[in-house]
């Protein structure tokens, strides 16, 4: 058998039943065609997610041009735009009170908004992921100007000052701000962001349990922390509940009058006695005293919160963004604030949120318009109310809402301690490796039991490594 | 030769160029057929595979935020210099042999016994397979909410007890990890190896049972060479994702305490999207390819050497 009789046998088509070159050409045109397209603008769609704005389409660098020189009828708020309007926060700040905000912005402008939430963590990986595709929200509510500076530099935001020309007047904006949060949104003299909530650690208490302990007032001091948390401490139940997340040492740290950078001596968490002696006494609240359980690796930030709701432990570290989360999980809890502790000094790290602009927002003056709006005085007094947030604006802290409220006003009280983390070093850009580095050495240290110094010994070369990469 | 058997050579020469030239169209004809039914299928693979590939490696000829800076192969020589990235390839290195060691020997002992005639065995090869597939975020979430030493089922258990509370995932992350992957792995390995025993001869095993071969002598010298095959399939299969592994410690440990579970794709992605270094990420992640290719290979050669593969 030769092979031309064997191929249409083993092939089952025979000659006769073959189609012709030119209908093959046909047929596989088609095929291709039909696969080809979708494809292909399956790849462009995602860049089209914006397209309906065309309203107000200043994209790529006309996006400076439009913050020098900002359109005043959508500024004003009064105009009629159309089309969608992209936002991420963080999925823990879906508040009663922006939602209101957001529904009449969306009536003024006559917009769609995709308000979308996540956690800021994973926020960090999704802009990364549009800045480098090009396809940008149109605002951005992120953690700190600290992280956003590593957008910054890479000119992934865009400046906001002649915005705050045209309107910082009428809004307040820098005066009625506390200096800090105004402070760690700038970089070589311009402001990239505005903050939208200020927060900081400080010491929350269960009344009850301190109460039927005999102590009378909330501890001051690392020593009468101590004593308190040993005597809170029982069967099941812990003074105090440490954290996972290591950003909440960092207050520990200031408070010994240690820093992350010393940029002059160009040494990290210096003087490094203090820092040692901080991340010392962490733990052996942990491993030593006992006092606390060990922080679970992995966990979130959320872990103490839901033991201290538990009545399972009596102290914890945190920030009023945990406000909400205590009073409905578990509606009967009588807790309290008090100041942040004191070592050498009392001090802790501010945190809460801000607002910036992407360099590539395709439509930055309904940008600008949504964070006056969210930065009203009225919305921050109403945010408080409805969650026990705490805020920039100066008039705020003064407001009679606030100091009349003990609980509010106790957390007002603590701002005046707060100061950054990073310093100087969020503006190089590295802060983020640093604080990986930092992560790693609180995690031996707290976590995991080892050697404070030889902890500190790897952070620093990792941390030299990053700042000199 | 006569003119007759000159000409009738001739026309039979002229037969066979004409039919060679038939059969020549012929063959252009189907070679062009088989590439239009295949270009769909390269334009998915060009767009998808191979585009991105070749992107990629020129990220990583390049460093900084927006991977701009050329700098030649410089991300390759500072990975093989990086003590990050040296512990994140020994963590998953350990990692990959642990999951193989006990998935392995999971899998093979629950084949041994389900390849008994046992009531309910049908079901039971049912319920070995729900955590293989279960999303891997859904098993990672489920294990964390067990194990965790403060709010975990597992230690309120214990409590209850009044048996001492487990810290496993802060004392022992990597074990843990080990364990949730071959707790989710076995079921499938074990189906694979089922199928293997079942293809073996009995005959095999009556000639044995007759030589007076022990339970054991059978499994040795009769089962397990049987098994060659699925042994160096689940091997490579089992290394290659191994070493892939994201996100059990992106999920469970978030790579702590202290990088005791920095696996090494974790550690990429957070050098892309933690550090913003994509040209490094894109060079560590070349690197990874290169070591799995050397390890399929030997693994390849050493299940052929072996009769395996």
């Amino acid at each position: 058998m030769t092979q031309d009789q064997a191929r249409p046998a083993s092939s089952g088509v025979p000659d006769d039943a073959q189609i012709s070159r030119r209908r093959f050409i046909q047929l596989g045109g088609a095929v291709a065609a039909g696969l080809g397209i979708p494809l292909l603008s399956s790849c462009t769609s995602t860049g089209s997610i914006n397209s309906g704005s065309g309203a107000s389409s200043t994209t790529g660098s006309a996006a400076s041009s439009a913050a020098a020189a900002p359109r005043s009828s959508a500024a004003g708020g009064g105009a009629t735009s159309g089309g969608s309007f992209t936002w991420y926060t963080s999925n823990n700040h879906v508040y009663d009170t922006w939602k209101n905000i957001i529904s009449k912005f969306e009536q003024d402008h006559n917009v769609s908004v995709n308000w979308q939430k996540m956690p800021f963590t994973d926020m960090q990986t999704k802009l990364q992921a549009d800045f480098a595709a090009g396809t940008v929200p149109d605002l951005v509510e992120y953690t700190t100007g600290d992280a956003t500076m590593q957008f910054v530099v890479t000119g992934d935001v865009m400046a906001l000052d002649d915005y705050i020309a045209k309107d910082g007047e009428a809004m307040g904006y820098p005066d009625d701000w506390q200096t800090q949060a105004v402070k760690s949104w700038q970089h070589d003299g311009k402001t990239y962001g505005v903050q939208l909530q200020l927060t900081a650690q400080q010491l929350y208490y269960n009344k009850k349990m301190l109460s039927d302990a005999g102590i009378s007032a909330p501890p001051q001091t690392w020593d009468d922390f101590l004593a308190a948390a040993q005597k809170l401490t029982s069967k099941n139940v812990y003074g105090v509940a440490l954290n996972a997340d290591y950003s909440y040492s960092e207050p520990w740290v200031l408070q010994t009058n240690a820093q992350l950078y010393d940029p002059t001596g160009k040494q990290f968490l210096t003087p490094r006695a203090n820092a040692q002696e901080a991340l010392q006494f962490l733990q052996d609240l942990v491993h030593k005293y006992k006092v606390s359980p060990t922080p679970p690796t992995g966990s979130d930030f959320t872990t103490s919160r839901q033991l201290f709701i538990a009545n399972r432990a009596a102290m914890i570290i945190t920030g009023p963004w945990d406000i909400k989360p205590i009073r409905t999980g578990n509606p009967n809890l009588d807790f309290g604030v008090s100041l942040p502790l004191k070592k050498d000094k009392t001090a802790t790290i501010f945190a809460g949120s801000g607002a910036f602009i992407p360099s590539k927002s395709k439509r930055p003056d309904l940008a600008w318009d949504l964070i006056k709006r969210l930065t009203a005085l009225d919305a921050e007094l109403a945010l408080t109310k409805e969650a026990g947030q705490t805020m920039p604006r100066k008039t705020w802290a003064s407001n009679a809402q606030v100091t009349s409220d003990p609980l509010v006003s106790g957390l007002a009280a603590a701002l005046q301690y707060a100061d950054d983390w990073g310093g100087t070093l969020a503006s190089t850009g590295k802060l983020a490796q640093v604080n990986k580095a930092y992560q790693t050495a609180f995690e031996d240290i707290v976590l995991s039991g080892n050697s404070v110094a030889s902890a500190l010994q790897t952070f620093d070369k990792s941390a030299q490594a990053a700042l000199g990469s | 030769m006569t003119l007759v058997q000159t000409v009738s050579s001739r026309a039979s020469a002229r037969g066979v160029t004409t039919a060679g030239r038939r059969r020549s169209r012929l063959a252009r004809r189907r070679a062009l057929a088989a590439y239009l039914f295949i270009t769909p299928a390269l334009i998915f693979f060009a767009v998808l595979f191979f585009y991105p590939l070749i992107a990629e490696f020129i990220t990583s000829l390049h460093t900084g935020a927006k991977s701009t800076q050329f700098v030649g192969l410089k991300n390759f020589t500072k990975a093989l210099r990086d003590p990050s990235a040296r512990h994140a390839f020994y963590v998953t290195l350990e990692y990959a042999g642990g999951v193989l060691v006990v998935s392995t020997l999971l899998g093979l002992l629950l084949a041994t016994i389900l390849n008994q005639r046992l009531l309910g065995r049908v079901i039971f090869r049912g319920v070995l397979l729900v955590p293989y597939l279960t999303s891997i975020a859904i098993t990672g979430l489920l294990w964390r909410n067990i194990l965790d030493p403060q709010v975990g089922l597992l230690n309120r258990l214990f409590v209850d007890l009044g048996w001492p509370q487990q810290t496993w995932l802060n004392d022992h992350p990597l074990a843990v990890i080990i364990g949730i992957t071959a707790w989710q792995e076995t079921g499938y390995i074990t189906l694979l190896f089922l199928a293997g025993m079942q293809g073996v001869p009995e005959v095999f095993y009556e000639a044995a049972r007759v030589d007076g071969a022990s339970v054991w002598q059978r499994f040795r010298h009769i089962t397990f060479p049987s098994l060659a095959p699925t042994t160096l399939f689940v091997s490579v299969v089992g290394v290659i994702s191994s070493l892939q592994q994201f996100a059990l410690p992106y999920i469970v440990t978030k790579g702590g305490p202290a990088d005791a579970t920095d696996l090494y794709v974790f550690q990429t992605f957070q050098t892309a999207f933690t550090f913003r270094d994509f040209g490094y990420a894109s060079a560590l992640s070349y690197l990874l390819l290169i070591v799995i290719l050397c390890f399929s290979v030997i693994q390849l050669r050493v299940g052929r050497r072996y009769g395996a593969a």
